[in-house]
């Protein structure tokens, strides 16, 4: 497949989404010491009234290049609400945050499936009102009742995309299809890769790769897994879910893996570089908008919602941070060359193998965080 | 009123006192006595799942600690610490004694900010320098080339780790070390050499004993520093070199979130770096330790027969 030429060099892109500033987990590591059990166990501190900024202001909580400047502005010039939005890199980041009462001032999250079906069961998600998002109608089929949250009950998606390969094509001997390639290659590839610091996601890689689901609760499964990757840990150069970057465009790194909303971006600064959706099928992610029920100003939360599910607006984010939009208003009006990029909108042959990453029975929890402490640590 | 007055006294002397060590006082409580105590406290749960009713009280996640896999973990922090700080020491000592001895006096001060400037940027930026000039087509690699010498992919190993951990912790070394040094009284060293010691007998029968304390101090505290570091590790280590830090890291805020085992491991980390903090009061710094037992006259410092007796606490 030739490179497809898409938008201008947009000037945007310097951070990727997740983009993994790992000392900056030091400061959050405060936050730690300040929890205390009774927030372990679930409760959520009151909401903070005094937070900052008064009734028009709305507080957003979001992964890096998710907010254009410009659609902050045209919100404000069209609701007289004034946007603060501050930046998460992990899902756990965030929750931690929110538990330990340090983001009472939030009134809009941005959490992936996994983390929104997570904090329902905290409580922390307020229900949203379907009748307050007449834009909902604009979702893709696909994403009305997505397994992490029944009917979008407690959270309205946002982005969609996939986890997969992205490989420098001068330093990768051959051209990867599938997981597999990964072990095939590993000696010749050796400390010239790096895999997401996830447990689902690279467990259940694995899980894929011996034509199991990523969502087993089957033991012995897991166990296979764990082994089959326990293989493979004396080849792995490190588990980083951002900062890969540089030394992949360098060809110090062969092989990434990667969530599609970092990995297509990254192919646009090289030609060299290319994303790869495994063939036995992959793992769908979600993220969302969602409502804490600590929101100090749900009303401009809604607002926001609606704002975002624009189609017009949700094309002009798209695509700018080139992720895929589950708005399908908007993805019709997305250019040709965006629209029919099958890494950023895979056929449905494909999105039929791959699956989202679902909540698992605690015991299973339990197993797949024991083997991936187990690894990262032998 | 007479009959008050021993009571006012006693108010006076015991509120002196309350008023200086209150404000740190309440300070480390708050911030050190309290949540050390939750920490505890967390550690004791095995099992402890977020959003779940919590379990009873059990050793769990400190037996979890003694599977070989984490004792690796515990022993590999260790060694790095330990390897980090006896490279700091090999480095620093040098670089301490030029300065302190004989370095020009004038540009003493000048040398010794150059020697600390590093310090003056963040952490995180020397480490990330660090990934530039270690990685396979990085500035190491490149100036190996050009000598036609082998080339090395030490970034995401051991091997980079203890690099940046020395290069982190080399200049606290140096300056604990040249504060030792400096106090070094030179007329000692010119009576040992009118008595005829060679200047290896007056490095190590004088100048080591001398500043054995601050060497102590310096190795301990670098020590302490190492074990609990978690840039460094994090940034250059790669997938292959799991400290306890890290390890903690993982299980609050990373992607497994065991907040038992990690509070576990914390703790051990906290009795670890307590036990270095002690060896350090103990037989840390030079003028301290005589300040304390000097007046007493009952006891000698604690190295040794042939140690030549170091020149009373005084202005130097």
């Amino acid at each position: 497949m030739p490179p497809q030429p898409l938008l201008p060099p947009d000037p945007g892109y310097r951070y990727t989404r997740r983009h993994f500033l790992q000392g900056a987990g030091t400061t959050v590591a405060a936050l730690t010491l300040a929890n205390c059990r009774a927030n372990l166990t679930g409760q959520t501190a009151a909401p903070d009234n005094s937070s900052s900024g008064g009734k028009n202001a709305l507080h957003i909580y979001t992964w890096s290049n998710y907010i254009d400047q410009d659609a902050v502005t045209a919100f404000t010039d069209q609701t007289d609400v004034k946007v603060i939005f501050d930046i998460f890199d992990s899902n756990e980041v965030m929750l931690t945050k929110l538990q330990s009462g340090g983001g009472n001032a939030y009134s809009l999250i941005y959490p992936s499936d996994y983390m929104v079906t997570q904090m329902v069961d905290l409580g922390m998600l307020a229900a949203l009102d379907p009748d307050r998002l007449p834009g909902i109608k604009n979702l893709k089929s696909r994403w009305a009742n997505p397994g992490y949250d029944p009917n979008n009950a407690h959270s309205m998606p946002f982005s969609t995309g996939t986890t997969g390969l992205v490989y420098n094509r001068e330093a990768t001997p051959g051209v990867p299809e599938d997981w597999e390639f990964l072990w095939q290659a590993s000696p010749k590839i050796s400390r010239r890769f790096t895999l997401l610091d996830d447990t689902r996601e690279v467990l259940g890689a694995t899980l894929k790769s011996l034509g199991y689901s990523y969502n087993t609760n089957d033991a012995t499964q897991i166990e296979a897994a764990y082994r089959k990757l326990l293989a493979l840990k004396p080849h792995i150069a490190a588990f980083k879910s951002g900062g890969f970057e540089d030394e992949i465009l360098a060809g110090d790194l062969a092989v990434a893996m990667a969530y599609s909303a970092d990995a297509i971006p990254l192919t646009r600064q090289d030609t060299n570089l290319a994303y790869l959706i495994p063939r036995s099928g992959t793992s769908l992610w979600t993220d969302t908008m969602a409502i804490p029920t600590t929101a100090p100003n749900p009303e401009a939360a809604y607002q926001w919602i609606n704002f975002m599910l624009e189609p017009e607006v949700a094309r002009v984010t798209a695509e700018r941070f080139l992720f895929s939009t589950v708005n399908q208003a908007a993805f019709e009006q997305l250019p040709p060359e965006i629209k029919n990029n099958r890494n950023l909108y895979p056929e449905e042959e494909v999105l039929d193998r791959s699956e989202g990453i679902a909540p698992l029975a605690t015991a299973s929890n339990d197993l797949f965080d024991r083997f991936w402490t187990e690894i990262t640590s032998a | 009123m007479t009959h008050n007055l021993p009571s006012v006294r006693w108010l006076r002397r015991s509120l002196g006192p309350l008023l200086l060590l209150g404000p740190g006082g309440l300070w480390l409580l708050l911030l050190l006595v309290i949540p050390t105590l939750l920490i505890l406290d967390i550690s004791l749960v095995p099992g402890l799942r977020l959003g779940q009713p919590a379990t009873g009280y059990g050793w769990g996640n400190y037996l979890q600690i003694l599977q070989p896999v984490y004792l690796q973990v515990v022993l590999r922090s260790l060694l790095f610490a330990t390897s980090a700080t006896l490279a700091c020491l090999a480095l620093g000592f040098p670089v301490a004694y030029w300065l302190a001895l004989v370095s020009p006096r004038r540009w003493r001060n000048l040398l010794l900010v150059g020697f600390i400037l590093p310090l003056w940027t963040s952490s995180l930026l020397r480490a990330y320098a660090w990934i530039t000039i270690l990685r396979p087509s990085g500035l190491l690699n490149s100036l190996l080339q050009a000598l036609q010498l082998p080339t090395q992919a030490w970034l995401n190993t051991g091997t980079a780790v203890l690099i940046g951990l020395t290069y982190s912790f080399l200049p606290y070394m140096v300056l604990i070390l040249y504060a030792s040094l400096e106090k070094l009284d030179p007329h000692l060293l010119e009576a040992a050499a009118d008595l005829g010691a060679s200047p290896r007998q007056q490095f190590w029968r004088i100048t080591v004993p001398q500043t054995l304390p601050g060497i102590a101090a310096g190795c301990l505290l670098v020590f302490i520093a190492c074990l609990g570091d978690f840039v460094v590790p994090t940034l250059l280590g790669g997938a292959s070199s799991m400290n306890i830090s890290r390890l903690i890291y993982n299980q609050f805020l990373g992607p497994t979130r065991a907040w038992g085992f990690g509070s576990a491991l914390s703790m051990l980390l906290i009795l670890a770096v307590s036990v270095t903090i002690a060896l350090l009061l103990r037989y840390g710094e030079v003028s301290w330790g005589q300040g304390r037992e000097h007046p007493r006259g009952a006891r000698l410092p604690p190295s040794g027969s042939d140690r030549i007796p170091a020149p009373p606490p005084g202005p130097h």
